[in-house]
């Protein structure tokens, strides 16, 4: 007998809750664009300048750490097949902790003021363990995905490491401890961060979307079952020989996590150029900029490129382009989803729901990718050729403002046609 | 008589777009049959509220579900699957 049982809205939490967290994380790119469109050819001249230090915490917290936030609401609780107890608590005080952390984070680099960075610190500790306290039920009690599940467990836990080591450094920063060789801990806290939380998290929820957004086949066996939990060993190796003193072991290690990043990305672009029936669409284009910003990344690393290009690279390049890619195709999706379920549960049978490509034309999003992929490209001269940094920075906020537009499109949409079912 | 409609290969939700669609223009005792890659999952939620009915058979990459609507009389063996009643399970 086949199983028929699934997906189903009981289990969702209301649409209200991801799309809180998706229309809010784009202002933090604007931020941070402008933050660096005003700082111009300062802001990249280390990854220690506090332009730089505030656009990574705004990008990083503000952007990232909310639209994963939004995406683990929505597809925990279907994955583990019951609702989240508290999931409207558990939201409203990520989104805002989340929101106030990053900007106290910004304001305390910007001005040099410890009072900010602890108060940024903590807030955003207190909204990514509000997540957590909801998160780490769901993942104990799911059972289907394995793959996505491990890469999900995994990548909690580099959350929490992620978080701790922040927590430390700042109390550093206001002389509450003392921390020898201090850029040893802000290395660490760099890679469970971007490496471990955004890398792994971004690595398990490829091996559902890929396959179904893009209807390729399914990610290889070895790479399903291998690749996150050796990344993760790869990161707690390289940060061991770091506070040993073993630089080379460390560098060892973050060699293997960049082969492994550098085969997920190969893999993933062999399986979309696979797909039955190839359609271009704005997610897909954003994909295979992440995937090549990612590739370069490694490359770049191996190279011992300046941090400020490695900056770029993996937070702009990956870490804004990929979020903005499955939010194109996510915001959409889910207002289809819930705008159906409710008319299917209506007697409105005289009113239409609208396709999801009517809710987020693709005609509208097709300028997206490029426009990402050029404030990329600038930003990335830019630490070469400082003059580029401003003209980058501001195609950003452009890019990012975009995508509000997009998102809050569909969202309008959906409000009209669901008031139109009572 | 069952109208076939083929879906594989397409990217979510189209899949369920075009079964609500054709649906939608199905006449009186007449029965779609899905033809698609992947289990939809979330249209078993969508027909069990709608008050359809739906016989699924075959394995991943080819699956075929029957879907006619609740009321109508019976017009074939028994289903070999029947999921879902209009209440909520």
């Amino acid at each position: 007998m086949v199983d028929t049982k699934g997906l189903s809205l009981d289990q969702a939490p209301p649409i209200d809750l991801p799309l809180r967290f998706f229309l809010t994380a784009p202002w933090f790119v604007v931020a941070a664009g402008l933050i660096l469109a005003v700082q111009g050819e300062a802001a990249m001249a280390s990854r220690w300048t506090p332009a730089a230090l505030a656009a990574t915490h705004l990008l990083a917290i503000g952007f990232l750490g909310q639209v994963l936030c939004g995406a683990l609401l929505q597809l925990l609780p279907v994955i583990a097949g019951t609702p989240m107890p508290g999931v409207g608590l558990i939201a409203t005080a990520s989104n805002l902790c989340l929101s106030a952390g990053s900007a106290f984070l910004a304001v305390g680099f910007l001005g040099g003021a410890p009072l900010w960075l602890g108060a940024g610190a903590l807030v955003s500790g207190v909204g990514f363990l509000t997540l957590l306290s909801g998160l780490l039920p769901a993942l104990r009690r799911a059972r289907g995905g394995p793959a996505t599940l491990v890469a999900f467990r995994l990548g909690s836990v580099s959350l929490a490491l992620t978080v701790l080591l922040g927590l430390t450094l700042a109390a550093g920063l206001l002389g509450w401890l003392t921390l020898p060789r201090f850029t040893d801990w802000v290395t660490a806290h760099l890679s469970w961060g971007l490496l471990g939380w955004v890398g792994l998290l971004i690595v398990g929820v490829a091996y559902q979307v890929v396959p179904l957004f893009h209807v390729t086949p399914a990610y290889p066996g070895w790479m399903a079952a291998g690749l996150a939990p050796s990344l993760f060993l790869a990161l707690a190796a390289a940060t061991l020989a770091l506070w040993a003193g073993q630089g080379a072991l460390a560098d060892l290690a973050l060699t293997v996590a960049a082969l492994g990043f550098g085969s997920f990305a190969a893999v993933t672009l062999i399986l979309q150029s696979r797909r039955s029936r190839p359609r271009l669409d704005a997610t897909l284009v954003h994909w295979r900029l992440a995937l090549a910003a990612m590739a370069v990344a490694g490359v770049a690393w191996w190279l011992d490129a300046p941090s400020g290009l490695l900056g770029v690279l993996i937070l702009i390049g990956v870490g804004v382009g990929l979020p903005s890619g499955m939010l194109l195709k996510i915001v959409p999706f889910l207002c289809w989803f819930h705008l159906q379920s409710r008319w299917a549960a209506s007697d409105r049978r005289d009113l239409r729901v609208p396709h999801m490509h009517q809710l987020l034309p693709e005609r509208l999003a097709r300028w997206h990718p490029p426009a990402h992929a050029l404030a990329l490209v600038l930003l990335c001269a830019g630490t070469l050729e400082p003059a580029l940094v401003q003209p980058g920075a501001l195609v950003l906020c452009a890019s990012a403002l975009w995508l509000v537009g997009l998102m809050a499109g569909a969202a309008w949409r959906y409000r009209r046609v669901s008031q139109a079912l009572g | 008589m069952d109208l076939l409609l083929d879906v594989s290969g397409l990217p979510p939700p189209e899949p369920l777009e075009r079964t609500l669609d054709a649906l939608g223009g199905l006449a009186p005792g007449d029965r779609l049959l899905v033809r698609l890659g992947r289990q939809p999952y979330p249209l078993y939620d969508l027909l069990r509220r709608m008050g359809y009915r739906w016989e699924v058979t075959g394995e991943d990459g080819d699956w075929r579900i029957l879907v006619e609507p609740e009321s109508e009389p019976e017009s074939g063996p028994e289903p070999e699957h029947r999921s879902g009643s209009p209440a909520r399970s």
